[in-house]
């Protein structure tokens, strides 16, 4: 990024100059280290440690530290550094002498050829040992070495003045470090960003989206001298912050709206943590606040839903809900639990000490248990709800009533239901081994904590049958299914004494006030763990009071992250924040603080920073503004390195200038929005799907099912905790981008917005295109297009009324009509067809239908013609039916004629729909070639009624909502709707002689009140007007350039 | 960005590695260079395996009914599980189901005396070709672990799959064209959807394409409708244009310069993706043998012979589903479920071997079959198999394997492997060496930790190679 850019241009050059960046800080020390490291330090540990170390020295010998080694055992020295040949270790793994074979067969047996190599190698290098001298360098019990007792990370806080530096440059104190630290390495800082860059830069980094043209030209115009402090007040201010750097934290804490196993099972009660998140960001809720809420907001604050619905950071992790090893399921969960606490909160690797030692940092495997135990206890409900006690027992009152008026009803209904449901519920539970299935037959109360948790996964599979299960499909017998038909009529008539649901409660408690019991598991047995801190910063016991049925672990472990004196958890909010930002935290690996992250490039205004925030009640907006108000915010990124800076900091790590970086998906596709002026601006609730024009963090996040063109710029999956973002450029993403549908409409809802090229530049980049820019456009318009100025527009639109056209003002027909079709009707049409979908949708001739497939709204149906892809093949006349089936289950079916048309040629099409014949009956001719025959189709359905009691309006040559793919494109010449299936004889090709039908449409008759042309708004149909569509295109390569693409 | 405080840029893996730390460009720069003597530094032995054709299984092929012969089985049909079993944890709790019989007829073919049964007589011609392996293990014993390990090693989402880790090690050899392509024999979705081919935490260019078996094979590939190439070409060039003005004062942002090149590539990928996957110039002969004049072989012929062009046009990893959905997941019927399966599968598979082999590729491409575990020697509802990730069957052959034997064992009943047991760990860390990679060197840096195809517990199976 910030490196001298070599006259080849190839980028692979490129990169080893940004290599070099690397290879000016190394040395040959490091490379030998990380040699060790990665590849020698784990043959030993794993193949020689078991005999030859701290625990036993077989033969007298250890080899967890050079001196050791070069010391030997009883028959003297283990290795001479340098020579291989002659050290008594690679003789012994060579397994060439047949008394000296280690490792032994019976105890792992010869190491791979690879391993020995390695081994040589590393002897013949002259062993390098990391920190060679020390006496103690693996980490041990108790025994840290001084080194890693005085590692920056685990000092306080220290309390730091800002450094005196003389500069005109300095706007606050923030500068002042960062100005020394210029000094000290002969770097100086760049001019500020011009009020352009500003605004934008502002806008996106606390909003996530781009100005409007009103909102730059009143911050570009504000003569106020604090006009910039002025407008990041305004920003904080407004909701559209919280929408923007909840992103962030949904990152850290693996948010998804997805199970993220196979089935991938929606969680539709987690969304209010995403707005709880949005909301805390917009209080401005100090952060400690923050953590305690979410680590323990049940022991806190239980009867309050706005506090509780932060334990959903609990539930978060993948979840599998049909797995049998429900032991294992569990495990991985609270691995998952504590591995992202660790990261999230402490910044520190703590899965690495999972099942041994740190290797690189002081972290005993012990200390990850004792984390680990503060979580242990966690119990995920089903069974709450985000209320508070008032609207609780209002609804419990309500329910009473409704339970009591009830009883009878359902008392039969269970007789009817459980005789069928009990074995299929019963079969769920023996599927586990016999240890969990006793556990879950004890009553709730007789189970200790794990039981309650393991068998809280096994129940969650036995609802699942109880949830799933189709009485109408079970039930045997007619008779049997009547009876129950009618006692569910019969309940219904109590819908009155309901109460309304209370909102589900994705939350997390205690599985009881006594803790599962947590322990290292080795081979010389299990060693029991207590909850306590990291042992090399605190090994005080924590103070923990239990809290009515909950352990108070929590509670303890969140006020011990929150103190004010925490070095761990203070600095990692405030790198963070830096982070987002500048796009690069003082320490850059913003979740690894320890030896193998990235050390702080300004410890020193870290510590300032974080004492700062601390002391002003850990207010992330007075974070923002020290930050944001800096001169070494407002520099501007405009510009190359210099000599210096090209030498000593190419990547900028040391705030030469602002750092130019890519917008985030979200950004991008929030920004898409906003500039083609369809973003809803819509707050909350459940997410909609990435074709909903909200913003994209309320567009639903399925882990196995992502928005394809968020993940496509590098949206997290959802796994794990991500801190930081990648960027990434590939050739399928450019395709993706230049031809992909959705950018394409964005692009034409833009065109439609502007009228000239300065206007697009203006929505898209906020700025007026330069002279060059003008006159490139310019030329791009006249090539495409023959004029830079659009045509004149027609008087009226002279197309024939049969044309059917997607973005024309006849892209489709409504019918308004109260009249119904029943269950049985005639759909009769003189159509011709231009093209189909490239994909499987299908192109429609009429239908009453919103393309959902398992709701009552969506009950109705179409009439069309399959796509290039449909699994019915290409050009198939089809009718599409969502009603109820003969169980009176919600059924969607496609009923195919196969009966295949050709493109550009007149047919008269006739679909007799009837649920009473339980069939289709379909005709087709062919009406330019004269004497064709008839083909006909009868095809039988199963959709037995409601076919036409759905929300949609009957809409000729399209469906109810406006869809690109499903759009009729060609003539539909006349069109009637009858009820009831028409004999043979009442068919015609010639719609004049037409007469049953409660809608009938010719395109030769003058248009009734009945029907209403929908189209776009323009009188001029884009796809045969060279200007719109040159326009369309500039627009479109404007929404790709890299200024659109950059923050800078 | 995790990077590693030691690293220094000595060899092309390297500086790949701080492509995900920051250096956007250096990523594209995988797939836009094709720099043989970079990728030869990588390579860390001279190997003979240049590519590799997964075919993938989905929902667990029986061991038992196809390459694992276990004449045991038929003795003890009808009866429990041996006590001298331990009874294994499986999916559908049919650990105490009587033990099912196989209906097979079995021969031992080639030279070394393979044992295959009467479900993959066309593969059997090849035996000598094939590195059957009778041991290998994994820790999914649901499909959604199952083939999320066999992909990436791990049961949970998130991490790279070897596809990618392949990519990433040895680049790739045509730049206009993805290096890593999956292509599935149906419409419908492979257990856990696209991560299956994902990059994980390494960047996005790693990840496999999914290519469709006919008609456009990438999506988004053809020019939105009503775009001709003209067209196409005057927007790139005024996008180019309006690029170059803007990176003209911001030199030093290599990505910008990358992004540029990105839609180059993609103009590049339009035209030679098609030509890649035109199969009207293959000859009837050659389709013939892929089975693809045979409606129950066609589809599957099909996309085998997409595999081999893909190979010659210099794709790196292909990744053939057949059953995608978990159709080979026998809990009943395995009678007609498999025999329908093994029959679409059996020729096209011993036709791309043929083919391979007549065109010398077989030596430089690895062919892997196998699924995401095996089934229990224990019946299910009678006439079917639960799953069995304890103890299943693989086989490779091409890319300089010892063909014609057999390797490691399972017990007397195929339930558990008990000789040179091989985890999905050592299988991908196996893989990568008869690629040419040492699999504990191809790391990445992810959170400040040195990432590893297998989590640092895999062990190549060297004897493999001949």
């Amino acid at each position: 990024m910030t490196f001298v850019r070599h006259s080849s241009s190839l980028i692979l050059t490129a990169c080893l100059v940004a290599g070099s960046a690397f290879a000016a800080d190394d040395d040959a020390q490091r490379a030998a280290m990380k040699f060790f490291e990665t590849d020698v330090r784990p043959i030993l540990v794993n193949k020689c440690y078991d005999c030859h170390s701290k625990t036993k020295q077989k033969g007298g010998l250890r080899v967890d530290h050079i001196g050791y080694l070069k010391t030997g055992g009883d028959t003297g020295p283990a290795i001479v550094p340098g020579d291989p040949e002659k050290s008594p270790l690679i003789e012994a793994i060579r397994w060439k002498n047949d008394d000296f074979k280690m490792p032994p067969k019976n105890n792992g047996g010869k190491m791979t050829d690879a391993e020995i190599a390695t081994l040589e190698k590393w002897v013949k290098m002259g062993a390098p040992w990391p920190e060679d001298g020390a006496s103690k360098t693996v980490v041990t019990e108790g025994g840290f070495t001084e080194e890693q007792r005085k590692y920056w990370f685990f000092q306080p806080v220290a309390k730091v003045s800002p450094p005196k530096v003389k500069s005109d440059w300095v706007r606050n104190d923030v500068d002042r470090f960062i100005a020394a630290k210029h000094t000290e390495m002969k770097l100086n800082p760049a001019t500020e960003a011009d009020r352009h860059e500003l605004v934008r830069r502002a806008y996106f980094d606390l909003h996530g989206l781009p100005p409007t043209k009103d909102q730059i030209d009143a911050f570009v115009n504000d003569k106020d001298p604090h006009a910039y402090e002025k407008l990041v007040d305004e920003l904080l201010a407004s909701p559209r912050y919280g929408e923007r750097w909840a992103q962030h934290w949904l990152d850290l804490v693996r948010y998804a709206e997805s199970d993220g196993y196979n089935a991938d099972a929606y969680r539709p009660s987690v969304w209010p943590y995403r707005d709880y998140v949005i909301k805390s960001l917009n209080d401005d809720k100090p952060y400690d606040q923050f953590v305690r809420e979410q680590l323990a907001g049940d022991e806190i604050a239980p009867n309050d839903p706005n506090v509780l619905i932060g334990t959903a950071y609990l539930r978060h992790p993948v979840y599998e809900w049909n797995q049998r090893d429900a032991r294992g399921q569990w495990d991985i969960i609270l691995t998952d639990m504590t591995d992202t606490t660790g990261e999230l909160f402490l910044g520190l690797s703590m899965g690495c000490a999972h099942c041994h030692n740190h290797k690189f940092d002081p972290i005993l495997q012990k200390d990850y248990y004792r984390l680990r135990a503060f979580l242990a206890p966690v119990h995920w409900r089903d069974d709450m709800k985000l209320a508070t006690p008032e609207e609780k027992k209002a609804f419990d009152a309500q329910q009473a009533k409704w339970e009591a008026a009830t009883a009878e009803v359902r008392t039969k209904i269970d007789a009817i239901i459980k005789p069928i449901l009990e074995p299929k519920v019963e079969r769920a539970l023996t599927r586990f081994t016999d240890d969990l299935q006793v556990m879950t037959r004890k009553a709730p109360e007789q189970r200790d904590g794990l039981e309650t948790q393991l068998a809280g996964l096994v129940e969650r599979q036995m609802q699942h049958e109880r949830d799933t299960f189709d009485p109408m499909k079970s039930l045997k017998t007619d008779e049997k299914k009547a009876e129950y038909k009618a006692l569910q009529e019969e309940l219904k008539k109590f819908d009155h004494l309901k109460p309304k649901p209370l909102m589900e409660a994705f939350v997390a408690t205690d599985a009881g006030p006594k803790a599962p019991a947590v322990a290292i598991k080795t081979r010389k047995g299990e060693q029991q763990i207590e909850p306590g801190f990291l042992s090399i910063i605190d090994t005080n016991p924590p103070k923990i009071e239990p809290k009515g049925n909950s352990t108070g672990r929590r509670t303890a472990l969140a006020n011990w992250i929150t103190r004010p004196d925490n070095q761990l958890s203070t600095r990692v909010i405030v790198n963070r924040v830096w982070q987002y930002h500048f796009g690069r935290g003082i320490v850059a690996t913003a979740s690894d603080f320890g030896k193998l992250g990235e050390p702080p490039t300004h410890p020193e205004l870290l510590d300032f920073l974080t004492t700062r925030f601390v002391a002003n009640g850990w207010h992330l907006k007075q974070l923002h503004r020290d930050i944001m108000l800096s001169a070494t915010y407002r520099q501007t990124a405009r510009r190359e390195p210099n000599e210096v800076a090209a030498k000593t900091d190419p990547s900028n790590k040391y705030f030469w200038r602002f750092n130019p970086r890519r917008l985030d998906a979200e950004q991008v596709r929030d920004a898409l929005l906003a500039v083609s002026g369809e973003l809803d601006p819509q707050s909350g609730g459940p997410a909609g799907d990435g074709n909903a024009t909200r913003r994209s963090v309320y567009t639903m996040k399925k882990r196995n099912n992502p928005n394809e063109l968020l993940r496509a710029l590098d949206m997290p999956a959802g796994f794990s905790s991500t801190a930081e973002r990648q960027s990434t450029t590939t050739p399928t993403q450019a395709l993706q981008l230049i031809n992909g549908d959705w950018l394409l409409a964005r692009a034409r809802k833009l065109a439609d917005r502007v009228s000239s090229i300065d206007d697009a530049w203006l929505a898209v980049l906020g700025r007026p295109p330069t002279e060059k820019e003008r006159t490139t456009a310019e030329g791009f318009l006249k090539k495409r297009a023959g004029h830079v100025k659009p045509a004149p527009p027609k008087a009226d639109s002279d197309d024939s009324l049969a044309d059917f056209q997607e973005n024309s003002p006849h892209e489709r027909l409504l019918v308004n009509t109260s009249e119904k079709e029943g269950d049985e009707f005639t759909v009769e049409a003189i159509v011709s067809l231009d093209s189909i979908d490239v994909n499987a949708s299908v192109r429609t001739i009429a239908s009453r239908w919103n393309g959902g497939k398992d709701s009552q709204e969506a009950f109705g149906w179409s009439l069309g013609v399959t796509g290039e892809k449909s699994r019915y093949k290409p050009r198939n006349v089809i009718v599409q039916v969502v009603g109820e089936d003969e169980n009176s289950n919600i059924g969607y079916q496609v009923v195919p004629s196969n009966i295949h048309v050709e493109l550009g040629r007149r047919y008269h099409i006739a679909a007799r729909v009837s649920c009473t014949g339980k069939n289709v009956t379909f005709t087709v001719r062919d009406l330019e070639t004269p004497g064709a025959a008839l083909q006909s189709a009868v095809v039988p359905m199963d959709i037995r009624s409601k076919i036409s009691l759905g929300a949609s309006q009957l809409v000729i040559g399209g469906m109810n909502k406006r869809s690109s793919a499903s759009q009729w494109h060609g003539q539909i010449e006349a069109l009637r709707i009858a009820s009831g299936a028409l004999p043979d004889k009442s068919l015609n090709a010639n719609p004049e002689r037409w007469t049953e039908g409660f809608i009938t449409w010719r395109s030769a008759d003058p248009l009734t009140s009945q029907f209403e042309w929908s189209g776009s708004d323009k009188k001029i149909a884009e796809a045969n007007d060279p200007y719109r569509q040159a326009m369309n295109d500039l627009c479109q390569v404007l929404l790709n350039t890299n200024e659109f693409f950059y923050l800078h | 960005m995790p990077c590693h405080r030691y690293d220094q840029p000595t060899s092309r893996r390297d500086f790949l590695q701080t492509a995900g730390c920051g250096f956007g460009a250096v990523a594209l720069a995988a797939l836009m260079n094709e720099d043989k003597a970079a990728a030869a530094t990588l390579a860390h032995r001279a190997a003979k395996a240049k590519h590799v054709i997964f075919l993938f299984m989905e929902g667990g092929p029986s061991h038992l009914d196809t390459f694992d012969y276990k004449p045991l089985l038929n003795k003890l049909a009808g009866q429990s599980l041996p006590s001298s079993f331990k009874p294994p944890i499986t999916a559908m709790g049919e650990s105490k189901s009587p033990i099912l019989e196989c209906k097979r007829t079995w021969k031992q073919y080639g030279q070394g005396g393979l044992w295959i049964s009467d479900w993959f007589t066309n593969v059997a011609h090849h035996a000598d070709d094939l590195a059957v392996i009778h041991s290998c293990a994994s820790s999914g014993i649901n499909h959604a672990g199952g083939v999320c390990s066999m992909n990436t090693g791990s049961v949970f989402g998130g991490r790279p799959s070897l596809g990618a880790w392949a990519q990433y090690g040895l680049g790739t050899e045509n730049h206009n064209l993805p290096g890593f392509v999956v292509i599935k024999d149906s419409e419908a979705t492979v257990v856990n959807g696209v991560r299956n081919w994902g990059n994980g935490f390494m960047p996005a260019v790693y990840q496999g394409v999914e290519f469709n078996s006919d008609g456009t094979p990438i999506k988004y590939l053809d020019n939105p409708k009503g775009v001709d190439r003209k067209r196409q070409r005057d927007k790139l060039d005024l996008l180019a244009s309006l690029n170059r003005d803007y990176n003209a004062t911001r030199q030093s942002n290599t990505e910008l310069d990358a992004r540029i090149k990105g839609y180059e590539l993609a103009y590049q990928m339009q035209s030679e993706a098609p030509q890649a996957v035109d199969l009207s110039k293959e000859t009837e002969a050659t389709k013939a043998l892929y089975g693809m004049n045979d409606e129950a072989t066609a589809v599957y012929g099909r996309n085998c012979l997409l595999a081999r062009r893909l190979i010659e046009n210099g794709v790196r990893f292909v990744q053939l589903y057949s059953g995608a959905g978990s159709k080979w997941d026998a809990h009943k019927g395995i009678e007609v479920n498999h025999g329908k399966l093994c029959n679409a599968v059996d020729k096209p598979i011993a036709g791309l071997l043929t083919d391979l082999k007549a065109r010398g590729l077989l030596e430089e491409t690895l062919v892997i079959w196998g699924g995401e575990f095996g089934r229990t020697p224990m019946s299910e509802q009678g006439d079917g198999r639960d799953h069995n990730p304890t103890g299943f069957t693989m086989w490779m052959a091409g890319g300089g394997v010892k063909g014609g034997q057999t390797y490691g064992m399972t017990d007397e009943l195929g339930l558990y492997a008990v000789e040179d047991r091989l985890h999905v760990h050592d299988l991908h860390a196996t893989i990568l060496h008869l690629l040419g990679v040492d699999h504990t060197k191809l790391t990445y840096n992810h959170k400040g930790l040195p990432e590893r195809i297998d989590q640092n517990e895999g062990h190549p199976f060297t004897r493999l190679l001949g």
